[in-house]
């Protein structure tokens, strides 16, 4: 793996001379183990395959243009036998081999360093993270994590989604009715993007959610930070029916079918990772989430006054 | 005139008894060079609907946060291209292709059964118009063209019905032409072609059809239970009820990975034409390619889960389908190899055909190797459902069947419209096609794994996909620029005609002067090698003379040889249908079942059935099993053949079995789908849901036997003379076989299983009805038996529908049996 | 290029080896294929995702030995016609005769056991990595 850092180079040279890409959900630029190992094998694979498909091609070309006496009927046999059978028999057997061998296992005997359970929603995400007492802290639609091994515990209430930080490994589907389990193995400290990798309907394109890599210490003080309830003026909040469907804990507890918005705040988007966490986006989000996000569940409260919809968006700011 | 044997009055007889009716009702026409043409029309227009939704996809696509068409149209769009492409072209062109030249190639004058062929078309034509329709109402399918539940079981909105709707046309589409080519592959070829000397792309068809009788079936159980679930609510996908999405993606792609395979192989089989003509030998490595076509074919079917590698199933399981996933890119690559080997070993003339056969294989060859990398699940779990995927998939297809097919309409242009393409727009064609394709899909390799997954309507600005996007949309455009380049030349007025032969080919479709006749070939020669026309060169003077079989049409009738499988001994002169308008009467019939069944208007739905029922009815009794005005007939070359047979040497026969293959893996795929059930809950039957008991079961099976047995009884009666024990025995016949289905009934009916109430009465209940519809088709086989004796068509000497019937009741009978004993005797045992 | 050798063979037209004959071995390994994987998915959804797949892996371990054994009967069996072409002595399979034929096909049978144990192989290669449901 002593290549492992020479990869990310040329690709972001690449990228920079072509596209200036986004490393943050780039399968290419790995930020965890299992990410590393696909993205190795990925260069692997291609390099071998273009020579491959440049010999045949080749070949052919060749055969086609070129002005040479045909090959004889021996020549052609063993070229079928070896090209055709021997060759790719043994190559095929040998990645299928190696391809066993990156097959994570999904429940280890070992103990995640940290758990979290992912309910994936239409359009978002509910995250809670297990404590080692077995309670869980809900929040939605970002995701920290600390360096080492983190266990993801994936449902869903209603369609197929798919959990997937390409930056750290591969994709899990979140099933209704099942229960899949991902591990990642994060290696990179950082800030890395996640996304809905199977369509779930309308704004399947505008689920994302942000994903924190941190060290272990400065993991715990988050979530620490995380587990404390808000505090704050709430009524604008309770008064408009907002605590129907979402918890901030400490303020408001009654309904919890949105998204948990105790320290919304903090978050870097809001939507699941569609608008920046602006004063702006939320007003805007807020009088008409339809119009940023079609087919969302949140209905639209175009009937508050600016009066109210700043009332409401200084008590969600206060919410760290 | 009508009794003259010179060569002119022959010749003048063929062309009558083949001629195309006049006017409008030339649509009643079912020669295979009429409906192919058509079928091949209809699959390309198909096609450039799908492709003009796919040119909105890339120009929404080409710049960031874009809003050239909403979320929900979009969502409609990429379903809809991915279905119209797959169902609505390309397995329907590669049947019209198979219909158009297959019949010549094979030194036969058309299928065995071109009325069938001609109900398979307009069914398509009806089915394909619906769906492309759909999106102009605002009603497309919207959940992707494999429409995964809950989402599109649970949705609102006509979208996923109008899928169904379409797809249902199709399967009983490709069922027809698994029929139609297996029979003509196997019976219909010209004498002496035993089967080492049948051209490739007869193999490689053969193995198609046999493919389709395995993997659409389970689409139609799958089909079936989607149905149910979205009209009735039988809860087979819905965990609240006991049901399970992943069954739907089971059956789904146990389907859909063969049917790549049942779109790659007839297209790859066109280049096992096309290279040996234009390198001027004959192919190289026959018996590998042949091989090679049945492995691929078989291992095809042990890929399916590998569609499926993130919906967290145990890494065993994925080892099992990512080794079958490897293996078989081995026979895949074989094929390639012998066709480069068959190059190399002859002197290439440089053609537009030529042109596009490399770039086929320039293009499927990166497919392949892609395919190989996905194969390996780790690989898998990052490219899954991102961009990466579209480009493996379009490489694969556009490479294994787009190029090779459009390598195929330059080539069979002569055959169908006696005149030749421009090769400089050919040229041209081929480049802005091959350019414009690499530029918009080797790109989405690099997409996908920077982030991008499918399906997605828009993408931020900070993505950093821009520039990769850009670049697709340009290379859309220009593809289409070269496709829409070889329509113009395909479609624009003609000039001079095309010599006969144009490409000094060697197999029997270019026997005949061009455009092909009606009738095909003027006589059926007897055939000594592969490459006949490069072996005999006195051949196609001889043949133009008349000098081979069936020279003449002296009755009037539309005929061509039956010979054995193995070895093309002359067995039969069979007499196939002529211009009538039961086929597509037939198919409206059927195709207002399913359309009003869409709008849930039952009533008219019971109108058209039985509106179909009659059309059908009247098809089989004037047109089936007739009994010839003589024993035999003379072919020419003195040799005299009988003119009809039954039982199992007979085509009708096999068209029976073959179809009832099918309904068997349907069957067994929802049988497949009970112990699915079983197998991911804890308990199955649920405790507090009673099974519907032995008892009923059981009687429902032994009234089964008896009306199996009274069949069985009165084909032996009916063959012994004996005709009025023989009605007498239908109706006992009958009688059971009507006990049977009440009996089956009786088990979740007494026993109060609700089918809404979770899946697994909703499962006893689908298995019964399939039984129950069944049983009733058997009744009414029993009845029209009874009634085509009475009325002296069916006679001891003649008795071809009392084999087909007691050939469908062997089934029905065994299916029945077995349903008895899962429903009934299962839970017993659990 | 010397007289190709046509051997007086004489052989009934349609006796020897038929389209079924050919499909045994790839029908043999799509029942492993099944049965493998069928075992393996009931028996971890039964037995939980964390049990050991020793019971499953002696089952398929014996399905794999079948198979071959199948695969290797048929082998055998065709091995013994083992014919080269009649007309260029090589595997072109080109004359017009039902001997030819019976060659060709059994040498397309021959090739497909081939292929078909080795795919029989690559399946069961998982088992030898693998050890437990997850």
């Amino acid at each position: 793996m002593g290549q492992r850092g020479t990869r990310p180079l040329i690709v972001t040279a690449a990228c920079l001379v072509l596209v200036a890409c986004n490393p943050t959900q780039s399968a290419l630029h790995p930020a965890g183990d299992e990410a590393a190992g696909v993205a190795w094998l990925f260069w692997l694979m291609t390099g071998v395959g273009a020579a491959i498909w440049l010999i045949v091609i080749g070949i052919t070309v060749y055969a086609v243009l070129g002005r040479r006496r045909p090959t004889t009927e021996w020549f052609a046999d063993r070229f079928i036998l070896v090209g055709g059978v021997a060759f790719p028999t043994v190559v095929l057997a040998a990645l299928l081999v190696f391809g066993l061998s990156l097959l994570p296992s999904w429940t280890e005997d070992e103990a995640p360093d940290v758990r979290i359970h992912v309910r994936a929603e239409q359009f978002w995400w509910r995250v809670g993270y297990e404590l080692p007492d077995g309670s869980v802290i809900e929040t939605a639609n970002e995701v920290h994590l600390p360096l080492g091994t983190t266990e993801f515990v994936l449902t869903s209430p209603d369609v197929i989604h798919s959990f997937w930080i390409p930056a750290l490994g591969g994709k899990m589907d979140a099933i209704p009715g099942r229960t899949n389990v991902l591990r990642l193995t994060a290696t990179r400290p950082g800030v890395y993007r996640g996304v809905c990798a199977e369509f779930c309907g309308t704004s399947h394109a505008l689920m994302a959610f942000p994903v924190v890599v941190l060290g272990p210490e400065d993991f715990a003080a988050w979530l620490a930070g995380e587990a404390l309830p808000a505090s704050g003026e709430a009524d604008i909040f309770i008064a408009n029916g907002c605590g129907a469907c979402h918890v901030v804990r400490g303020v408001s507890e009654t309904g919890s079918v949105g998204p948990d918005l105790t320290h919304v705040a903090s978050r870097s988007t809001i939507g699941a990772g569609t608008l920046a966490n602006t004063a702006e986006n939320l007003r805007r989000w807020i009088a008409a989430p339809d119009a940023v996000k079609p087919g969302v569940h949140m209905p639209a409260f175009a009937h508050l006054t600016d009066a109210e919809l700043d009332a409401l968006v200084r008590f969600l700011g206060g919410l760290r | 005139m009508a009794n003259e044997v010179t060569p002119t009055a022959q010749a003048a007889r063929l062309e009558a008894t083949w001629a195309r009716p006049p006017g409008w009702r030339m649509f009643s026409d079912v020669n295979n060079s009429a409906v192919g043409v058509w079928y091949a029309v209809a699959a390309f227009s198909f096609m450039m609907f799908a492709g003009a939704l796919a040119l909105i996809i890339r120009a929404q696509l080409a710049v960031p946060d874009n809003d050239l068409v909403s979320a929900t149209t979009f969502n409609q769009l990429f379903s809809l291209h991915g279905t119209v492409m797959m169902f609505l072209f390309a397995v329907p062109v590669f049947e019209a292709v198979a219909i158009i030249v297959l019949p010549a190639m094979l030194g036969a004058r058309d299928l065995p059964f071109p009325r069938l062929s001609a109900f398979g078309f307009w069914c398509f034509v009806i089915g394909g118009v619906f769906v492309c329709g759909s999106i102009f109402f605002d009603a497309a399918p919207d959940a992707g063209w494999f429409m995964y539940p809950p989402l599109s079981t649970e949705q609102s909105g006509i979208g996923a019905d109008i899928w169904l709707l379409g797809l249902s046309f199709i399967e009983v589409a490709s069922i027809a032409a698994a029929v139609e080519l297996i029979v003509g592959v196997l019976k219909c070829r010209a004498p002496g072609m035993h089967i080492n000397l049948t051209p490739l792309y007869g193999w490689y068809v053969l193995v198609v059809g046999g493919m389709i009788l395995f993997a659409f079936p389970p689409l139609i159980a799958g089909d079936f239970l989607f149905e149910l679930e979205r009209a009735f609510d039988w809860p087979f996908f819905d965990v609240r009820r006991g049901g399970d999405p992943v069954l739907w993606q089971h059956l789904f792609w146990i389907f859909g990975h063969p049917e790549v395979y049942i779109i790659f192989l007839p297209a790859i089989a066109l280049l096992a034409m096309i290279v040996p003509t234009f390198a001027q030998r004959p192919i190289a490595g026959y018996s590998w390619i042949v091989l090679s076509a049945l492995g691929t074919g078989f291992l095809s079917f042990g890929l399916w889960v590998h569609h499926m590698f993130t919906t967290g199933l145990p890494a065993i399981s994925l080892g099992f389908f990512s080794a079958a996933s490897e293996a078989v890119a081995i026979p895949t690559g074989i094929q390639i190899f012998a066709f480069i080997a068959t190059v190399m070993l002859g002197r290439v003339v440089r053609t537009v055909p030529m042109l596009f056969a490399i770039g086929a294989l320039a293009i499927f060859i990166v497919g392949g190797l892609t395919g190989v990398m996905v194969a390996v699940a780790p690989f898998d779990f990052q490219v899954h459902d991102t961009y990466f995927i579209v480009a493996h998939l379009h490489y694969t297809l556009i490479g294994g069947m787009l190029f090779p097919v459009m390598a195929g309409i330059w080539y069979f242009y002569p055959f169908v419209t006696g005149r030749e393409l421009r090769k400089h727009l050919g040229i041209w064609s081929f480049w802005l096609m091959f350019t414009g394709f690499n530029v918009a899909f080797l790109p989405m390799h690099l997409t996908g794994l920077l982030g991008m997954p499918r399906r997605v309507f828009t993408y931020g600005p900070e993505r950093g996909w821009d520039w990769l996007n850009l670049m697709s949309t340009v290379g859309a455009f220009v593809l289409a620029a070269g496709f829409l380049l070889l329509v113009f030349d395909c479609v624009r007025p003609r000039r001079a005609a095309a010599p006969r032969n144009p490409w000094a080919a060697g197999t029997l479709e270019w026997l005949a002067p061009l455009p092909a006749p009606g009738y095909g070939l003027r006589a059926i020669p007897e055939v000594g090698s592969r490459y006949p026309l490069w072996d005999d060169e006195t051949l196609s003077a001889r043949i133009d003379r008349g000098e081979g079989l069936l020279a003449d049409a002296e009755e009037g009738r539309r005929e061509t040889l039956v010979t054995t499988v193995l070895d093309a001994k002359p067995l039969q002169v069979l007499r196939v249908g002529g211009p009538t308008w039961m086929p597509a009467l037939a198919a409206a019939g059927l195709g207002g079942v399913f359309i009003f069944a869409t709008w849930k208007l039952w009533l008219l739905v019971l109108v058209s059935g039985a509106f179909f029922l009659v059309v059908l009815l009247r098809w089989l009794w004037t047109g089936t099993a007739e009994i010839p005005e003589k024993e035999t007939k003379d072919i020419g070359d003195g040799r005299r053949l009988p003119l009809h047979s039954a039982g199992p040497y007979s085509t009708g026969w096999w068209a029976m079995f073959i179809t009832l293959t099918g309904d068997l893996t349907a069957f067994l795929s929802l049988v497949f789908g009970y112990f699915f059930f079983w197998t991911v809950h804890e308990d199955f039957p649920p405790s507090g849901i009673d099974g519907p008991g032995w008892q009923w079961p059981l009687a429902s099976g032994l009234l089964v036997l008896g009306g199996w047995a009274a069949t069985l009884a009165a084909r032996f009666a009916n063959a012994r003379g004996a005709m009025r024990r023989a009605r007498f025995l239908l109706a006992v016949g009958m009688l059971t076989g009507a006990g049977s289905i009440a009996a089956l009934l009786a088990g979740p009916w007494l026993a109060g299983l609700d089918p809404t109430a979770h899946s697994y009465p909703a499962i006893v209940w689908a298995l019964v009805a399939w039984i129950a519809l069944h049983l009733a088709v058997g009744l009414l086989m029993q009845g029209y038996c009874i009634a085509r004796s009475i009325f002296g068509r069916l006679t001891p000497r003649h008795d071809a529908d009392l084999w087909n019937v007691t050939l469908y009741w062997h089934f029905t009978a065994c299916c029945t049996l077995l349903t008895a004993i899962v429903i009934g005797g299962f839970p017993e045992a659990a | 290029m010397s007289e190709p050798v046509v051997s007086e063979v004489k052989r009934e037209t349609g006796s020897g080896t038929d389209l079924w004959r050919i499909i045994v071995s790839p029908t043999i390994w799509a029942v492993h294929f099944l049965a493998s994987y069928v075992t393996v998915a009931v028996f971890c959804e039964k037995a939980g995702r964390a049990a050991a797949l020793a019971p499953a892996e002696v089952a398929v371990i014996a399905y794999t030995a079948a198979a071959l054994a199948g695969i290797g009967w048929s082998t055998w069996g065709l091995w013994r016609v083992r014919g080269r072409s009649l007309t260029d002595d090589d595997f072109e399979y080109e004359h017009n005769t039902p001997e030819e034929r019976h060659r060709f096909l059994s040498h397309v049978a021959l090739m497909l056991c081939l292929l078909s144990a080795v795919a029989v192989i690559y399946v069961a290669i998982p088992m030898l990595y693998l050890s437990s449901c997850r």
